[in-house]
């Protein structure tokens, strides 16, 4: 802030406002404010005063909203409604890319061209300004970022007012967000019974006040501010205590009280809809009648929803109400934290207010963290980090099992990936949609994808013929970290289609054989004909210098291999563990069993990495399905050390 | 059968069948009287691939070491022929039908690869055990190791964890 701006300030009269709705409109700027629809206060375009909710207040309470009339002049004697900025800047669906297929099966992906609108948020209370900078933090914090968000968020001017009627409901005192204005906005309003103090708060900002018909702000009007900001303060309390929470929310994991929450929870996802700063989202894909031309969409979506953790063929790995629950509430509080350096509540009380039967979560918590910095503000533009779409091309097509092929994918352009560790790519099908995939080799000019075609996507993909096009996107996630595993025997167990990611493993081991000690590799599948790579774990057993170890789970009489599960192939192995480094991929259960037998063996959690499976739709850790306590599974992992889990590996409903 | 409390082996054949046992997990760090005890009441015999050991239903007389080859754990299935529901592999035993009244085969015991084998005579293995309860204090841990490791298994095959 500079002195330019601060300086620009005074007070204007109410009969002057319309004067200040007028300068923000200026230029195509459309002004969003407060209005009065279906029984409540809701954002919506203001073009003059008389769109304002004038002499209206709300009574808030959990459950509970009703507007009141105050028979007085003001237009901001309310506390937040229903909608909040969020849906402006992050919208409830955006369209994200076009994809095309031509008639020669030439496929192409690029991004939606859209219009940014230039906006003008009036009414920005400050807890909603603390709400924009965790969603700054979300957004553009990370290492991917949200193109789209950023510029919207750069194009909107901040208009905000001092809270003087704090509702039922509220507890940013608790949160350390409000009710007093501390940065991040291009304006700041403090309304009184005849006007306005007005003070600018950006360069943009200051160019607005110093237009507006301004009297000098008395003594009497500063100290009329202050009163009422004091006496909102003192009507909100300190509802929630703070300190500690996160460290207490998450020890109390196994609480009984989840399943007594869950009991009045409706799972309606009121709460997660009204919050201003849930952020997840799920994709889908809006094709033309004969797939030549498709459009990615993105909605919000809502960790309440009971597909929000499916994954494929029924899977689920929150299926009760009490694990999304446990879910919202410990990342609102605890793990986002851990992910993004600030709490993800702002105590504005839309969760309370609109919960259907009247959850309260003050009363389910006790604490919370420091109010979170304004990133985005400035407006300056960032380059866009996000990953880029590529088209890659089939080069073979090798049959695994009847329902599992092994795709060789290439690249005309010099993928620069090389260094990459990732471990999995987002494969985009044109009108279908993209779905994560473990790359199961690395290629000069590409990669080897084994896919099993259990959904619309991957059953497209294990039909590919050679020369089909894809999209892919570069390598994405945490790998294995096979050059720390240097030095050390290695133990790789693979269960089904966990075996796929570990094939790079066992390669960059080949590659550099003599810089590991002894190599133990072994795969179960759930009969013959679902063994993966055959040939090639022949060609490793014959090597000599690999011990190798195959089995299934049933088989009929012409099988002459072994019938057991996975553990069986070393549980009673001789080899010692004290100075080996586990890789392990499969189903959850099956990973839970191998750990037990290679800790009998004497591996220790921090030398045991596995590859959590999990609902992944963008990949970056911005969509928020893939969340395992304080991770995301798609940017913190897939692979992670047992040890880094901890207790959050093999619990219910996580 | 002379029942001496010994654990030096009387012959040979001890020696030997000694040596064997300690050779497989099953029967490595018994302690040495029990293992003299186990030899006495052991022949070894090599079987070719596709030979029926132990057929369901039937008395099984021998509780068998696997030395060295593979035999599977069958059971017909009418409309699905015979599936095979868990390999024996080296060190692991088979034929605990022995052990176990009415003392008949739970499933049929086929070679899949030439097999070596350590079988212990039922009937005199149950006289032994229920003579001698040093002798079944330190066996029957270890035959209770081996089931529960079995039933462990099952649990997990039961899962058809890769079937998604």
């Amino acid at each position: 802030m500079t002195a330019d701006t601060t300086s620009a300030s005074g007070f204007l009269p109410r009969a002057g406002f319309q004067q200040l709705i007028d300068l923000l409109a200026e230029g195509g700027r459309t002004v969003i404010g407060p209005t009065v629809a279906d029984g409540a206060i809701v954002y919506g375009e203001v073009r003059s005063v008389a769109d304002l909710p004038r002499g209206v207040g709300s009574e808030q309470a959990p459950g509970r909203f009703r507007l009141v009339d105050h028979a007085d002049e003001r237009y901001f004697a309310y506390a937040v409604g229903p909608t909040s900025w969020k849906r402006f800047v992050f919208p409830p669906t955006l369209t994200l890319a076009e994809s095309h297929r031509d008639e020669h099966g030439h496929v192409s992906f690029g991004p939606a061209r859209k219009e940014i609108p230039s906006l003008a948020f009036l009414g920005v209370r400050a807890c909603e300004i603390a709400a924009m900078g965790i969603e700054d933090r979300v957004f553009l914090g990370g290492p991917y970022t949200d193109e789209d968000y950023r510029r919207r968020r750069a194009q909107a001017l901040v208009i905000a007012v001092q809270c003087a009627e704090p509702g039922g409901t509220c507890f940013c005192t608790s949160m350390g967000t409000g009710p007093g204005i501390r940065g991040g906005h291009d304006i700041s309003l403090v309304e009184l019974d005849d006007g306005f103090i007005v003070t600018a708060g950006s360069e943009a900002g200051a160019a607005i006040v110093g237009r507006l018909a301004l009297e000098e702000t008395t003594a009497d009007q500063v100290m009329a501010g202050a009163d009422q900001l004091a006496a909102a303060r003192e009507r909100i309390g300190d509802p929630v205590v703070t300190a500690g929470l996160h460290d207490r929310l998450l020890a109390k994991l196994d609480s009984p009280h989840w399943a007594e929450i869950a009991e009045r929870c409706l799972a309606c996802t009121n709460c997660t809809a009204a919050c201003p700063t849930c952020f997840c989202t799920s994709v889908s894909q809006r094709s033309d009648l004969d797939g030549h031309a498709a459009t990615t969409e993105r909605q919000w979506d809502f960790c309440f929803t009971k597909g929000f953790s499916a994954v494929a063929l029924g899977g689920n790995f929150r299926p009760r109400v009490q694990d999304r629950y446990r879910q919202w509430l410990t990342h609102k509080f605890a793990t986002w934290i851990d992910q993004f350096g600030t709490s993800g509540c702002v105590g504005c009380g839309r969760c309370i207010t609109w919960c259907p039967v009247g959850i309260d979560v003050r009363e389910e918590l006790d604490r919370i963290a420091p109010p979170p910095e304004v990133i985005a503000g400035d407006g300056h533009a960032a380059e866009a980090r996000a990953p880029r779409t590529s088209v890659f091309r089939v080069e073979s097509v090798r049959r695994e099992t009847h329902d599992t092929v092994t795709l060789a994918l290439s690249t005309e352009a010099t993928p620069d990936w090389e260094q990459s560790r990732g471990e999995f790519v987002m494969v985009s099908v044109p009108a279908v949609g993209s779905i994560p995939i473990s790359i199961s080799r690395r290629l000069p000019t590409g990669m080897e994808l084994t896919v099993r075609g259990v959904g619309p996507a991957s059953t497209i993909l294990t039909g590919l013929e050679h020369g089909a096009e894809v999209g892919l996107s570069a390598p994405l996630g945490h790998g294995w970290p096979v050059p720390a595993a240097e030095d050390h025997d290695i133990v790789i167990v693979g269960g089904g289609m966990g075996f796929p990611p570990l094939r790079p493993v066992v390669d960059e081991i080949l590659s550099h054989r003599g810089r590991f000690g002894d190599v133990h590799i072994y795969h179960g599948a759930r009969t013959p004909g679902d063994l993966l790579y055959k040939e090639e774990l022949a060609a490793w057993a014959a090597q000599g210098d690999l011990d190798v170890g195959v089995t299934v789970d049933r088989a009929d009489a012409t099988w002459l291999g072994r019938v057991g599960v996975v553990t069986q192939l070393f549980d009673q192995a001789r080899w010692d563990g004290s100075k080996a480094i586990a890789f392990v991929c499969g189903p959850e259960r099956m990973i839970q069993a191998t750990v037990g037998t290679l800790g009998s063996h004497g591996i220790t959690q921090d030398r045991i990495f596995i590859s959590m499976e999990r609902h992944m739709e963008c990949g970056v850790g911005l969509c928020g399905h893939c969340q395992v306590g304080p991770f995301f599974v798609c940017k913190d992992g897939p692979v992670f050390s047992l040890a880094q889990l901890g207790d959050v590996f093999g619990r219910e409903g996580i | 059968m002379p029942q001496t409390e010994s654990s030096t082996p009387r012959t040979e054949h001890d020696a030997e069948f000694v040596a064997l046992l300690n050779a497989t997990w099953f029967g490595a760090n018994l302690p040495p009287e029990t293992q003299v005890r186990l030899a006495a009441l052991s022949r070894r015999y090599q079987a070719p691939a596709g030979t029926t050991l132990l057929t369901e239903g039937q008395l099984a007389n021998e509780l068998g070491i696997v030395l060295s080859g593979r035999v599977s754990l069958r059971t017909l299935v009418p409309e699905q022929g015979w599936i095979t529901i868990l390999t024996v592999e080296p060190g692991d035993i088979f034929g605990q039908s022995a052990l176990v009244p009415p003392y008949r085969s739970t499933s049929t015991v086929v070679a899949l690869q030439p097999v070596d084998v350590l079988a212990m005579d039922g009937p005199g293995l149950r006289a032994a055990l229920s003579a001698d309860h040093d002798l079944a204090a330190v066996l029957y841990p270890r035959v209770l190791q081996a089931l529960a490791r079995r039933l462990n298994a099952t649990r997990l095959q039961m899962l058809d964890l890769f079937a998604r």
